[in-house]
């Protein structure tokens, strides 16, 4: 009796053990969110991280608005806030908006990640790390001599169909935005 | 008649206001800025220095030739330069090239172009470009950003100084070696460069 209430009690508690641990499982898998999606979770890319990013996979279909940069770079700092609101006003209408820091990998978590924090943003920021940028510039875009900050918008077939430098003037990136994502506002 | 007449003088002078606002605007219809293209000859302008004296690029230029930097006070990238800007100041001093600063920032008076000069023992003749004028002629974006010209002003370089901020991740001295080849008589090999800086902060 003693050893059958035994082996009863090893099976429940087996059993129990089993459930809780799927239970955590589903519970981590629902707040852990995808690399690149939280504000502290800042991704490194190098060249062909961010050539995959601007050549894009086939199966994303949405407008991509790509702004480069930087916690030293005043003019990124000022336009922020705005690109915070894009974001949250274009992301729920089929706009893929990521940020690239080109700040130091070593102020990651001392720059980068406060700023972001302060700012409330949301969208996916990774960080380019070359030690020689040149390719970069020039992939990105032929007639950039590195100018900070930078934006541009990708419609749905990959095409730039706004680019700008130095500060954004969020009226007429909205209205790029409109046409990319076929709203109105 | 006189009707025909008016509206073709009006129709020409806005044309020539048109392109004049166009080609002064250093900017194509994406924003783009417009350099000078390599081998172009840079007309003379003259700038104040942060005492006020005017110069001429002409007055300034060495014999065998002149570097424009456009810098600025406070730009991390620009001011993570500047000892290197001074050594090459003072290394090609002495072989006929000037360098010449030129700050087109409408946000850092020329008081603080001075102060900050004093502070970062920067002894080249630092200009301030005041409505950016040149930095629109020459297309220039941001800082720092550098423009080698010859003995006749011809521009044989543009671009970048090196290709990374921090000295130990230096593998190319781009603007360096376009100096040294212009004093040897050789053709500039690579003409350009590209590296991330703080845009020049223009007054329009």
């Amino acid at each position: 009796m003693v050893r059958r209430l035994g082996i009863a009690f090893v099976g429940l508690a087996a059993f129990l053990g089993s459930g809780f641990a799927v239970f955590a499982q589903l519970q981590f898998a629902n707040t852990a969110k995808p690399p690149g999606d939280s504000v502290s979770d800042i991704r490194q890319i190098d060249l062909d991280g961010l050539k995959k990013l601007l050549e894009r996979d086939p199966k994303d279909t949405r407008p991509l608005l790509v702004n480069f940069w930087a916690t030293w770079c005043d003019g990124c700092r000022e336009e922020f806030p705005d690109l915070v609101k894009i974001d949250n006003d274009y992301r729920a209408k089929g706009l893929n908006f990521v940020a690239v820091s080109l700040d130091e990998v070593e102020d990651i978590r001392t720059k980068v990640e406060p700023f972001l924090k302060e700012m409330k943003a949301a969208m996916p920021v990774v960080l380019l790390n070359e030690k020689d940028p040149e390719t970069a510039i020039h992939f990105v875009d032929p007639t950039w001599q590195g100018d900070m900050p930078a934006t541009f918008l990708y419609d749905k077939d990959g095409k730039v169909v706004f680019k700008h430098f130095g500060k954004i003037k969020p009226a007429e990136l909205r209205s790029a935005i409109d046409k990319a994502v076929g709203s109105k506002q | 008649m006189r009707k025909q007449y008016a509206f073709t003088v009006i129709l020409a002078v806005s044309l020539i206001i048109a392109f004049t606002a166009i080609a002064g605007s250093g900017r194509n219809d994406d924003n783009a800025l417009m350099a000078p293209p390599i081998g172009s000859t840079i007309d003379d302008f003259k700038l104040p220095d942060a005492d006020g004296a005017s110069h001429s690029l002409s007055s300034l230029r060495g014999k065998n030739g002149a570097v424009l930097i456009f810098i600025a006070t406070r730009c991390p990238i620009s001011n993570g330069y500047n000892e290197r800007m001074e050594k090459l100041s003072q290394d090609y001093k002495a072989k006929g090239i000037t360098v010449i600063g030129i700050n087109s920032n409408v946000t850092e008076p020329v008081s603080e172009v001075k102060s900050h000069a004093l502070e970062k023992h920067l002894t080249f003749t630092i200009l301030k470009d005041d409505g950016n004028k040149i930095a629109d002629r020459l297309g220039a974006g941001h800082t720092p950003e550098a423009y080698v010209l010859d003995a006749n002003n011809k521009l044989v370089y543009h671009g970048r100084i090196d290709n990374s901020l921090k000295i130990e991740n230096v593998t190319s001295n781009d603007l360096r070696d376009a100096l040294d080849e212009l004093l040897a008589g050789k053709p500039v090999s690579k003409t350009g460069g590209a590296a991330f800086g703080c845009s020049i902060k223009r007054a329009s």
